[in-house]
């Protein structure tokens, strides 16, 4: 099973800089929260679908669809519960909330979606260095980037853990919630032992190659931002200030929607 | 809360902070297609019962990851939101209560016995009601924000995060503590092997401490539920009632600044005794 997110591929969105790449997820996240409309989110939607397609993500997304399907079905069926509206359509669904509960699966996908193309694009080390260049003390950007790359790795043991497991006849499926719930203490176990106990030959590596050594670092790789940089980044800020002001104006609401 | 910061500076716990984060989120996103309570903020959550465990054995490296381990989760599993950046603050004070309340929970943990796991009916207890001031704490952290926002009423989510929290910790929490224990501290990898004693905050009032820090969290879980449903018309586990209403906001934060208050008052430094005292 791979476990690597990050491709390998020389495409405008790998090219542009760490820095920028984490300010697209943050404008991205400003763009999608602030209106409770669809159609209000749809041109975000489009840019974050443009750059999945430039990144040529979709691979990544194509290996986590069963994830992206559940909360889709989850996710547009519950939100009507905890929304009404004026105009009922049948059962629990009314226009007001049906529009909502897309409005809110559109978030949910597309901030995933976020993630999927950060990572899709950016090495580790550019992770790091673009964390520091925003600001965040380096160990803290090491051990986020860190934590980042290792949960596709952790995600594959517990897939070979309840491989193994299930070879032995354990059943993951069947039974109630609880009994699923206990059924899963075989694979927390050998998760937990198996990572935790590399924590010192980790340790010893990273102090061997001077992690800590000195206060003040420098590294290998130079950020350096260049025009297409500048281009996303004032386009980003400009986007984010006119959500701003479309929302507090009111806009990109649903007339009649009342949540919970 | 010094060593909050201070274990910065330490590689091992570093590398802890990544490997706790990591562990955590990938089950968090393993669960995400489970059973959701509310999609975009929550679901059935049998991954929580590592922050508190992380806690005890890791000191604030477990709590760092606690609140990483659930951004990440966030970012990858769809629940990335307004509540993501309480969510960090909540889940931080999952981890970092159990290992500051660990050693003073009212004496139920003895200076002659403070290993990390719950080998004696007394310290079975004790996790347990660190269990639950940890996940009382982050929830009111979490609804008090998100019922501020307009987002979700705080009757209903207070109480679902922290019977979530507790539900995972209640059972699994002891069974992984005690099966886990022997091997950290086996391996030198508690948090008080690896941090010094006088990077820790020396507290004021330790095991008072424990009190404010309870009283903060069930009060604030309590007065906060009796207040949204008393004045905001809001339903106790339900979903109808007004949020982002003053009454409910002003009646939880002075409990909130109890926390705080408690996290500094509470040290952890009484953990670190020397192995023959074991």
């Amino acid at each position: 099973m791979t476990v690597e997110l990050y491709l390998d591929y020389d495409t405008v969105i790998h090219r542009l800089d760490a820095r920028i790449k984490l300010l697209i997820f943050v404008f991205s996240f400003i763009g999608l929260v602030l209106f409770e409309h669809p159609l209000w989110i749809l041109p975000v939607a489009v840019l974050i679908l443009l750059q999945t397609t430039l990144a040529r993500a979709w691979v990544n997304v194509w290996r986590i669809r069963a994830l992206l399907i559940i909360l889709t079905i989850s996710s547009v069926i519950m939100w009507n519960i905890f929304a009404s509206g004026e105009t009922h359509l049948f059962w629990f669904f009314d226009l007001e909330s049906l529009l909502y509960s897309l409005a809110r699966t559109m978030l949910i996908l597309l901030m995933i979606l976020c993630g999927v193309n950060l990572i899709s694009t950016t090495r580790n080390e550019e992770l790091v260095l673009g964390m520091i260049g925003l600001g965040l003390p380096y160990r803290v950007g090491f051990a986020i980037s860190t934590a980042l790359r290792l949960v596709p790795t952790i995600a594959a043991s517990i897939y070979t853990i309840s491989q193994a497991q299930r070879s032995r006849g354990l059943d993951l499926e069947g039974g109630s919630i609880l009994e699923r719930i206990k059924k899963y203490i075989p694979l927390l176990i050998p998760v937990f032992i198996s990572t935790i106990r590399n924590t010192n030959v980790f340790g010893m590596a990273l102090e061997s190659k001077g992690f800590g050594a000195r206060e003040d670092r420098t590294f290998y790789l130079k950020l350096e931002m260049r025009p297409p940089d500048y281009f996303v980044l004032v386009f980003g800020v400009i986007l984010s200030v006119l959500a701003i002001i479309l929302d507090l104006r009111g806009f990109g609401a649903i007339p009649g929607l009342t949540r919970f | 809360m010094k060593e909050v910061f201070k274990m910065w500076s330490n590689t091992r716990m570093i590398i802890l902070t990544a490997l706790t984060a990591a562990i955590y989120a990938a089950f968090l996103i393993v669960f995400k297609g489970g059973i959701v309570l509310v999609p975009g903020i929550t679901e059935i959550r049998p991954a929580n019962v590592f922050p508190p465990v992380f806690g005890i054995l890791f000191g604030p490296a477990g709590a760092w990851g606690a609140a990483i381990g659930n951004l990440i989760g966030d970012i990858f599993g769809g629940t990335m939101g307004i509540g993501s950046i309480f969510g960090f603050f909540g889940n931080f004070f999952l981890g970092f209560v159990p290992y500051k309340m660990w050693g003073a929970v009212w004496g139920l943990v003895s200076r002659d016995d403070m290993s990390q796991t719950t080998n004696t009916l007394k310290k079975l207890v004790a996790f347990e009601i660190i269990a639950l001031v940890a996940s009382a704490t982050c929830a009111i952290v979490i609804s008090w924000y998100l019922d501020l926002a307009g987002i979700v009423p705080y009757a209903f989510l207070a109480i679902t995060i922290t019977v979530n929290n507790f539900a995972a910790a209640v059972i699994l929490g002891p069974i992984l503590l005690s099966l886990f224990y022997p091997r950290i501290k086996r391996w030198n990898l508690l948090w008080t092997d690896i941090m010094n004693e006088e990077d820790v905050s020396k507290g004021f009032a330790v095991q008072l401490g424990s009190t404010v820090m309870t009283i903060g969290a069930l009060g604030g879980l309590i007065v906060g539920i009796l207040v949204a449903v008393g004045m905001a018309g809001q339903e106790v586990y339900g979903f109808s009632g007004e949020s982002g209403q003053i009454a409910v906001w002003a009646a939880v934060l002075p409990f909130l600044v109890l926390i705080i208050v408690a996290s500094f008052m509470l040290s952890g430094q009484e953990q670190f005794v020397e192995d023959d005292l074991d």
